[in-house]
């Protein structure tokens, strides 16, 4: 009794998983296979997972006992998906196995929402996605369709059918495909130029070239003598992340203030040499002292090069105008952030004594792309010189001064623990609320784990683990929750280290 | 008149989830030809062939199909002068099939279940009581197991309790297709109506089968009844009579059936070679245990089985007779039947043990007791009952086959470390009903947590990330009715959420006229897309010109006024600000009550489809076009993702940040991005960051939009360098 040849399909709405099971059937149908499909659609809107089970006879006229709807595991010949996840998902299911099955797969990621809401970096671990496909499937077809069908100016379907077609998996020639995607009679020809890029890069017949994510480097002329300085201070290992950073504050305020990011790297490096511990101290600085601040976001909105960007980014026709319109909406507090330190605090406190702060906002919209909304974005960046006088500046180098205080009594005692302490910066980021509860999470760590480390009331080890943990807690929920409860645990866990007993907020 | 066919300006509006062209060619295939299609579609062919007079249903996966594609069949319909009703609730396509009491009519109708079939029960209780003389076919889309959307109950449980019939084909289109036409036949035989349940793969599976011609029916809107039907209280379900249909069902009818069934051979007996085994199977699931048999190598070369199996199209009722011949002789028999309670498997040891056969039964003690049957289950469950009952066929390399599989499974759940991130539904790019939940959230902030009664529709999605708001589900039109006993008790009010859909379709009268009635002070949104749009974007009364004549039928606020609703607001979705302000007045007022915002917004996949054309249109008469679009600026975002959170937009993703210090990737907006603006709304209602902007390129520009381009581009670029 002869077997039908299995396929399940694994693909997100939208991708076509629907209309590529039809080519497939109809290609079979056309070469007098016996075939069979079915899918589980999932739901009308163009989003979540939807699968497809095929099974198609291996030749004209065999006849089985029955052609199945439902895959099983361990039986699946050829497996698709459109996306690196759902390719994980079908192994992690155990319908992809190494004895039997080919995977053909896009490598792309279409991040899943726990992945994209995260805080911070979320995104599931893609070399065990890769190792997974590697390891528990029989032969692979693995490209980025989603690139190829852009290029090819097609549908990832019609890059999947090629694949497929290329693998050479079912005994149904290329012209029995190419009929069904013209019997379809939609996008015929950008469907055939995916299916015919899918079929060479199956066939090995071409090299995808691989996507560059290129990296913006600040520009600024001049700093080179500052460069010259970080190379003979400071250790080889960490200069690509600092010279970014001289090069980066120059650009943001001026040299004097790339000078001073160099001499506060220096006052570390007198107390330890540790390459790793300068380099990350170096890249957190540069960020903390690049603040974001009303001048700093003129900037980058004035940035020379940021409407060839959009226009690009939007696809906007050679010939086509385009209007962009920023949102912005400052609160007294972003407003007196410009203000110099004395006055700023005074209305700020009055404002917050009336009930004002917080509530009380100044929204406008701005068009950059007319001369007068352009206009005031550039005076607002060229406001950068009276940047050191201003009450946020103040209270950025306090927080930094305090934060590298921290580090290099750490660091003295501990680089790894200095490291952690480094890392917390990444939560203190953002505008407005983001801003203050970040800031509120690491003034809670800093209480309750740091200071009783550098006092000595708690172990470097233990502090290192503790804080790393209260760090991915900080970034697991924006309600602090997660935090709360681990700071709460590591107090019993570390009972009469000193660690500060913290009611919720 | 409304049961007229269309005039040519309303046919054009028809369902725009997608056009159903192809499909209708195929209802018009003739004998001689080959009908090649999915399992709805082809049930759809079958009650035209069997001559059905009238058609009806509600929208639901998996069945939705059925009465869309009719929609698009009107041509066909008229000629054959079959009537369609596009009705607004399971309740009332059910009452549809009260016309086959009366009259020699056929009719079907169509619904997801479980939950239509708890709507309609009223109706069907009343319809098998007199029972039919024209064969009434109700087709169910069992919508369980793997992709299934709602509670997980039986169908069987009403064919049992009401005495309806219910057929459940082995899932290839030639069984299908003729249980469909013999349904009506069985219908008519026993003067019951029957149901048929198609489970979610067998609603989509695709093959082919010999078409018949289709048949006019005999009584039609094309062959209209000079007269109505004799006065006959034996029709009325009421007392006498009900307690004359209680004995019918059980006397008559019900052994005409069985008698029926055993003729036609409705149900199949597969040989197999062993007479000592057998297997009793729901016909809905007879491909996975055969699969499973194969898989152990329980089945000959020329596709014959070894063991003998009957397939039960017919799951209710059982023919005692059947089963008892099936039974006797035997020293063990499996029954397999998908999903609890386990009726058929009670059903045949009542019928063994009535008879004093001792063949040893079993079922669930080897099979799962809950749940979908997957190939997987049924191959373990297989591997039980011979292990118990046949140990003298060696199984060890089936065995160990699936044994290495389920051990692969586990060797690569562990090669990825965790469980993968799930793909919950959530709301389309763009949809209306996105900034709702958004403004709720930002609600949250100043008025604390809020108890959220949830409703069906696409906005309970917003019980799932990122909004994860909503506190309960009652069904369909439900969730201002299920406030009730919440309001009275919360120190906030509540708020219930509830579709145009579910409003037209229960909540109106479950919800809004009981609130009123009791003085109820909670607040009811109600989304107004125009469409039930999780379903595929049917019409219902409310959406813009009606498909029948092209006039709109019913106005929301209108009718809410009409009821007696006095605090009434409207408001666009996409202004969150706007939205907002509402949600806090209706929350902190002190006028008690029911409050109800309307929040109106076309469904973005429907005005999509409705506006796509339009502008290509425009674009190839070289009009001149506006597209917006909405983008990040990648070194203004600091990667926190709150606007993700606020949103989870399908366009709104995350893109590794371009700036070489910053490891936390960035927002971006990909080109799915429809210019609804929400992303722009919410940062600017939240407060977030200024990293959105909005841009509108102009196509087929004007030469007054190019010369202004050009010469702010030049000004700009100048004061840029400067």
């Amino acid at each position: 009794m002869s077997r039908p040849v299995t396929l399940l399909i694994g693909a997100l709405g939208g991708d076509g998983g629907g209309v590529l099971c039809d080519w497939i059937v109809e290609a079979a149908q056309a070469r007098g296979l016996g075939v069979q499909a079915t899918q589980i659609p999932g739901v009308a809107q163009r989003t979540g997972a939807t699968t497809y089970y095929l099974e198609v006879m291996p030749q004209p006229g065999a006849r089985p006992r029955v052609l199945a709807l439902n895959p099983a595991i361990g039986e699946v010949d050829v497996a698709l998906a459109s996306e690196l996840l759902e390719a994980g998902r079908m192994i992690f299911n155990g319908f992809v196995t190494p004895d039997r099955t080919v995977l053909i797969a896009s490598t792309h990621r279409v991040l899943a929402i726990a992945e994209r809401s995260a805080m911070g970096d979320g995104a599931f671990d893609t070399g065990k996605l890769l190792r997974a496909v590697k390891e528990r499937s029989k032969a692979q077809i693995l490209f980025d369709m989603d690139q190829a069908a852009e290029e090819s100016g097609g549908v990832l379907n019609a890059v999947l059918l090629g694949a497929l077609a290329g693998s050479g998996r079912l005994p149904i020639p290329d012209e029995a495909y190419e009929a069904a995607i013209r019997a379809s009679g939609k996008s015929v020809d950008s469907n055939l130029a995916g299916f015919a890029f899918g079929r060479a890069h199956a066939r090995g017949e071409l090299d995808q070239a691989v996507r560059q994510h290129r990296k913006r480097q600040a520009e600024a002329a001049g700093v080179e003598d500052l460069t010259a300085r970080a190379r003979t201070a400071l250790p080889a290992a960490a200069l690509d992340t600092i010279e970014e950073g001289v090069r980066r504050l120059a650009a943001y305020q001026d040299r004097r203030y790339a000078a001073l990011y160099l001499d506060r790297l220096d006052a570390l490096a007198a107390v330890s040499a540790d390459a790793a511990l300068l380099r990350e101290v170096g890249r957190h600085l540069a960020v903390r002292m690049s603040f974001e601040d009303a001048i700093r976001v003129a900037q980058a909105k004035a940035a020379p090069d940021r409407m060839a960007r959009i226009r690009a980014e939007v696809r906007a026709g050679a010939d086509e105008p385009i209007e962009v319109t920023e949102h912005f909406k400052p609160g007294i507090e972003e407003l007196c952030a410009l203000l110099p330190p004395a006055p700023a605090r005074a209305i700020v406190g009055w404002a917050e004594r009336t009930g004002r702060l917080g509530r009380v906002f100044f929204p406008m919209r701005l068009r950059t792309t007319t001369v007068s909304g352009y206009l005031r974005v550039r005076l607002l960046a060229g406001l950068r010189w009276w940047r050191p006088r201003t009450w946020r500046y103040a209270e950025e180098q306090a927080e930094i001064e305090r934060w590298l205080g921290a580090i290099r009594s750490a660091a003295a005692r501990s680089p790894a623990l200095a490291l952690e302490i480094a890392e917390c910066a990444r939560l203190v980021k953002g505008y407005g609320d983001t801003l203050k509860r970040g800031l509120a999470n690491w003034r809670r760590i800093e209480a309750e784990l740091v200071a009783p480390a550098l006092a000595g009331t708690l172990s470097p080890q233990a502090a290192i683990d503790a804080i790393a943990s209260a760090r991915v807690a900080a970034l697991a929920d924006p309600d602090g929750e997660t935090l709360t409860r681990t700071l709460a645990s590591a107090a019993q866990r570390l009972g009469g280290a000193g660690a500060v007993r913290h009611a919720a907020e | 008149m409304l049961d007229q066919p269309p005039d040519p300006v309303a046919a054009r509006r028809t369902n725009p989830e997608r056009s159903f062209s192809h499909e209708v060619k195929s209802l018009r295939l003739g004998a001689g030809e080959t009908f090649r299609g999915e399992g709805v579609l082809a049930v759809t062919k079958a009650i035209l062939q069997a001559g059905v007079g009238y058609v009806g249903g509600y929208q639901g996966a998996p069945m939705s199909h059925l009465v869309d594609v009719l929609v698009e069949a009107q041509d066909l319909l008229d000629e054959l002068g079959v009537h369609l009703e596009t009705c607004t609730n399971e309740a009332s396509a059910a009452a549809l099939l009260g016309a086959s009491i009366n009259y020699p009519v056929r009719g079907c109708v169509t619904w997801k279940s479980i939950v239509g079939t708890n709507v309609a029960a009223d109706a069907l209780s009343n319809l098998a009581s007199p029972g039919v003389i024209g064969g009434a076919l109700i087709v169910v889309g069992e919508d369980y197991g793997e992709g299934a959307s709602i509670i997980q109950e039986r169908a069987h449980a009403f064919a049992l309790k009401s005495s309806v019939w219910l057929l459940d084909p082995r899932p290839n289109l030639p069984t299908i297709v003729r249980l469909t036409e013999e349904a009506f036949e069985l219908s008519e035989a026993s003067n019951t109506p029957v149901m048929m349940e198609l489970r979610i793969r067998a609603c989509h599976v695709t093959g082919e089968f010999p078409a018949k011609d289709n048949r006019p029916p005999s009584v039609s809107r094309n062959r209209r009844l000079a007269e109505p039907a004799a006065y006959n209280y034996d029709r009325i379900s009421h007392p006498p009579s009900t307690y004359i249909h209680e004995k019918l069902k059980v006397e008559v009818r019900q052994p005409a059936a069985e008698r029926f069934i055993v003729e036609r051979g409705l149900n199949e007996l597969l040989p197999g070679t062993r007479q000592d085994l057998g297997i009793v199977v729901q016909g809905g699931i007879a491909n996975v245990l055969m699969r499973g048999l194969d898989r152990l190598g329980l089945a000959d070369d020329d596709g014959a089985g070894s063991i003998p199996t009957l397939v039960l199209n017919v799951t209710h009722p059982l023919s005692s007779d059947q089963i008892a011949d099936f039974c006797r002789g035997k020293r063990a028999v499996l029954v397999v039947e998908e999903g609890a309670p386990d009726y058929i498997e009670q059903s045949i040891h009542a019928i063994l043990r009535k008879r004093g056969i001792d063949t040893t039964l079993h079922g669930k003690d080897m099979l799962a007791m809950a749940g979908e049957y997957t190939a997987e289950l049924v191959t373990d469950g297989l591997l039980k009952f011979f292990a118990r009952n046949a140990n003298d066929i060696d199984l060890s390399g089936p065995r160990t086959r699936f044994e290495a599989a389920r051990a692969g499974r586990a060797e690569a759940q562990r090669l990825l470390g965790r469980p993968l991130p799930l793909r919950p539904p959530g709301f389309c790019t763009g949809c209306p009903e996105r900034p709702v939940f958004s403004a709720i959230k930002l609600l949250e902030r100043e008025v604390g947590k809020v108890h959220i009664s949830s409703d069906i529709g696409c906005h309970s999605f917003a019980t799932l990330a990122p909004f994860n708001l909503g506190n309960s589900i009652l069904g369909y039109g439900m969730s201002l009715a299920a406030a009730g006993a919440v309001a009275p008790v919360m120190e906030r009010r509540t708020i219930s959420v509830m579709g145009d859909g579910g409003f037209w379709h229960n909540g109106l009268l479950s919800g809004v006229s009981s609130a009123l009635f009791n003085r109820g002070d909670r607040v009811l949104v109600v989304m107004q897309n125009g469409y039930t749009s999780a379903t595929g974007a049917q019409f219902i009364p409310n959406t813009e010109g009606n498909r029948r004549d092209g006039q709109n039928t019913s106005d929301i606020a209108a009718t809410l006024q009409a009821m007696g609703v006095k605090w009434l607001r409207t408001v666009r979705t996409y202004d969150v600000g706007l939205t907002l302000r509402t949600l806090r007045e209706a929350m902190t007022t002190k006028e008690r009550g029911l409050k109800v915002i309307v929040a109106d917004g076309e469904c973005q996949l429907a005005r999509q489809r409705r506006i796509r054309p339009q502008i290509a249109a425009q674009l190839k008469a070289g009009e001149r076009v506006v597209r917006t679009r909405y983008g990040v600026d990648d070194d203004v975002c600091t990667g926190d993702h709150s606007c993700i959170r606020l949103s989870g937009c399908p366009s709104l993703v995350v893109k590794p940040s371009p700036d070489p210090l910053r490891s936390d990737p960035v927002a971006h907006v990909n080109n799915g991005c429809v210019g609804c603006g929400l992303c722009g709304e919410v940062a600017d209602a939240a407060v977030l960051c200024p990293s959105f902007y909005k841009a509108d390129i102009v196509r087929n520009p004007t030469w007054w939009d190019r010369l202004k381009w050009r010469l702010r581009s030049t000004v700009i670029g100048a004061l840029a360098r400067a």
